[in-house]
């Protein structure tokens, strides 16, 4: 008699299949876990190189390509950071932006300055400015620091900054991975975090429209666009490195591969192919930057070409965040952006 | 026996079917009484006058304070200014709940309240001062000069008038270039804090406003001008809001109140959300306190900044609960968003009331704090871990308080919650 209510729970559980339960499985298990790990693959390579580099067995310009590799894993990462990297200050500790009274680089001096040889204990108490990519980032790039000629003071803050970020991807990813953790809150509904696949889904989409509305503003702050159109270079992200147009199209990346998920929930067809060329429409775009963010912001014949990105991008997020959330019937809710 | 068990599988079968399906099930009922809701929209329109109406009286108090010490200099009349000052922040800061969602307050705003400043641009400044990079106004010194350069353009800065003022904000593009507001207004009494994250605020001399043989700080009579008119364009820029607000008129509430009722609603609901989350908890505390930078405080000259977080929050609570006390103690009391939530969820009303009593709770810790000589910018200081505590405290309650307010505006029916996008289409 009991095998025969459990068959027919069986039968009523399958039956069920609830397909947003099945997306937010596939999103956890193939799209955000991975990003994480990737993230995390790349802080260890980033420790290995400045480690290498700061022993003098390897190439500047090695060291900072697989510094742009980690920025672009950041950059992909953002847009799917749901959970534990979006708490507390953790994702504050990868990046300070925006940047606009170079507090990086009085906080970093100063850091230098007080500890003549830094070690990680006093790194990791220190102010998140100093912790992350955009430090690490002013101290390959900055005309000031002139590297080659300064490893002894700046070595102990790259392997230390590097050494910071692989403990943070690492407990990120235990976080994920741990019994409990944010891997099973995805997969497996009612838990602590989300009463249902609903409310999972809910919490994922939210993340990546806010990840599509972070990228207007890092597009349109040094576009002037807050500023009576007068341009802001020094407030790019990763206008140092030359890198922003790299870490926008990373992060729009990021933001397609969960929409390639959820797409499969949208009956509409129209809505879903204008989504799918929203996309198309901003990468190849982004791809088609001729020159560093910063440098185009500056350039008045270059305006046309921003401010149409900038339109698409509104356009992509519009699509998302009205008509695909309707669609969905999901409430996006207020982001960190809102009040600004 | 066995039919009853096999029943009761069926029954399990058949709810969790219902359980899994895609369509949100259709509720028969509205979320709320249409005319109960306007009533709703109406009485915060009356708060937002109520507000306006103290913040200006507040305004003319502290004019009136400038008055007396430009006639006679000395620290007693600065104290009095200083704290006409904070009496004024007290119901402004609760107005600013009003400022997202009703574009009419959210386009005026700079001129009023712009932060954080690139102080330069009006006053003399410490060798040490940190501008924002590439600000071509940062060290222009209005004060202290009869022209300015910037780019191409050469300004006449010789009269100090409120349309002058008013006309270098934003100087050269850049947001940090503030000339008006009661940001300038509390560096001219204040100047610079140059403490960082230690004890202490600003401590101009009240000798910075004196003509004669004891004057400090030089173009005296520039300074001294200088605080009248912006005092005065402060009046002038509060009367013409306390105008929007007015019931009956040509203005903005008129909109306002002839414009749906889920636009009301939801302008309600995203004004305390915005200013919960992104506002309160990020830009004015998380970004301060994560850099350790007393730069990002938000009051930075007075040290004040506890008592302006203190009462955004309350304006976030006044709003939700229909009630607001004005400066002379009567409190307004009218027909609200708890009302229209309790009717239909009760339970999630008690939790809204129950986040709001904590946030406001945890921001009274920052107050507590102060009092007892503790003030924001140390609290943020490197290696103060029981300041960064007490913060994080007051920013978690304000993450927890908007996803209450999320829940109650999904109770209300509204799902997209910015006014801007809301009704977007393509």
């Amino acid at each position: 008699m009991r095998s025969v209510v459990l068959l027919l729970l069986v039968v009523a559980l399958a039956a069920c299949s609830n397909p947003r339960e099945e997306v937010a499985k596939q999103l956890a298990n193939q799209v955000l876990l991975p990003a994480h790990e990737q993230w995390h693959a790349s802080n260890t390579a980033l420790l290995d190189s400045s480690r290498a580099w700061c022993a003098d067995e390897q190439a500047m310009e090695d060291l900072k390509r697989v510094f742009h590799e980690t920025q672009t894993a950041w950059a992909r990462l953002q847009p799917l950071m749901v959970g534990p990297l979006a708490e507390g200050n953790r994702s504050w500790q990868v990046q300070f932006w925006p940047d606009k009274r170079n507090m990086v680089a009085r906080q970093t001096e100063a850091l230098l300055d007080e500890f003549g040889d830094l070690d990680q204990q006093q790194l990791d108490g220190a102010s998140v400015v100093v912790q992350g990519l955009t430090a690490f980032e002013y101290v390959l790039f900055d005309d000031k620091v002139a590297i080659a000629d300064n490893r002894e003071r700046y070595c102990p803050l790259l392997v230390g900054i590097a050494r910071h970020q692989q403990a943070l991807s690492a407990e990120v990813v235990d976080l994920w991975r741990q019994p409990g953790g944010m891997l099973e809150q995805l997969t497996r509904f009612p838990n602590d975090r989300y009463a249902s696949a609903d409310e999972a889904l809910g919490g994922i989409l939210r993340v990546q429209v806010t990840g599509v509305d972070t990228l207007k503003k890092k597009l349109g702050t040094p576009m002037g666009r807050h500023n009576n159109g007068v341009p802001q270079p020094y407030q790019a992200e990763a206008w140092r490195s030359r890198h922003s147009a790299e870490n926008l199209l990373a992060s729009v990346e990021g933001a397609q591969a969960v929409w390639e998920r959820i797409r499969t929930l949208v009956g509409d067809a129209q809505l879903a192919g204008d989504i799918d060329a929203a996309y198309k429409t901003v990468r190849d775009k982004l791809a088609a930057l001729p020159a560093p963010l910063m440098e185009m912001v500056q350039d008045k014949a270059s305006q046309p070409q921003l401010q149409s990105l900038y339109a698409d991008l509104d356009a992509l997020e519009n699509l998302q965040q009205t008509d695909l959330a309707r669609q969905l019937g999901i409430q996006i809710g207020f982001n960190a952006n809102d009040g600004d | 026996m066995l039919s009853r068990l096999s029943t009761g599988g069926l029954l399990l079968a058949s709810l969790l079917l219902t359980a899994c399906s895609e369509e949100p099930s259709a509720t028969a009922e509205p979320a709320y009484d249409e005319a109960r809701a306007r009533l709703v929209i109406d009485h915060y329109a009356d708060m937002a006058l109520a507000a306006y109406s103290d913040a200006l009286s507040e305004a003319r108090e502290l004019r009136g304070q400038i008055d007396t010490l430009l006639t006679d200099p000395n620290e007693e009349t600065l104290a009095a200014a200083r704290q006409a000052w904070r009496d004024a922040r007290a119901p402004y800061m609760q107005t600013e709940v009003f400022r997202f969602g009703n574009v009419v307050v959210d386009e005026w705003e700079g001129q009023v309240n712009a932060w954080p400043l690139d102080e330069g641009l009006i006053d003399y400044v410490d060798d040490n001062y940190q501008a924002v990079m590439g600000n071509p106004g940062a060290r222009g010194n209005i004060i202290a000069s009869q022209s300015l350069k910037i780019g191409e353009q050469q300004l006449d800065l010789s009269e100090l008038t409120p349309e002058l003022l008013a006309s270098l904000n934003e100087l050269g593009g850049s947001e940090a270039n503030v000339a008006t507001g009661y940001h300038a207004i509390e560096f001219l009494l204040w100047g610079q804090d140059l403490n960082g994250t230690d004890a202490g605020a600003g401590e101009r001399p009240a000798t910075d406003f004196a003509t004669g043989n004891d004057a400090t700080g030089g173009h005296n009579e520039r300074r001294r001008d200088y605080l009248k008119v912006v005092a005065d364009l402060l009046i002038s820029d509060l009367e013409a809001m306390v105008a929007e607000w007015q019931p009956n008129q040509d203005n903005y509430r008129a909109e306002l109140v002839a414009d749906s009722v889920e636009n009301g609603l939801r302008k309600m609901l995203f004004g305390m959300g915005s200013l919960s989350l992104g506002e309160l908890a990020g830009e004015r505390m998380k970004v301060a306190l994560a850099a350790h930078s007393p730069e990002d405080e938000h009051d930075c000259f007075s040290d004040n900044t506890h008592f302006s977080h203190f009462y955004n929050g309350k304006g976030i609570e006044n709003v939700y609960l229909g009630e607001y006390q004005r400066v002379d103690g009567e409190t307004l009391s009218g027909p609200s968003l708890s009302d229209l939530v309790a009717a239909s969820e009760p339970q999630l009303d008690d939790r809204l009331k129950a986040d709001l009593n904590a946030s406001e709770a945890a921001l009274q810790t920052l107050v507590d704090s102060a009092a007892n000589g503790v003030h924001f910018d140390q609290l943020i200081a490197p290696g103060n871990a029981e300041g960064a505590a007490t913060v994080n405290r007051a920013i978690d309650a304000l993450v927890e308080q908007t996803a209450s307010i999320e829940k109650a505006a999904l109770v209300l029916d509204i799902q997209a919650l910015n006014p801007d996008t809301a009704n977007h289409s393509f």
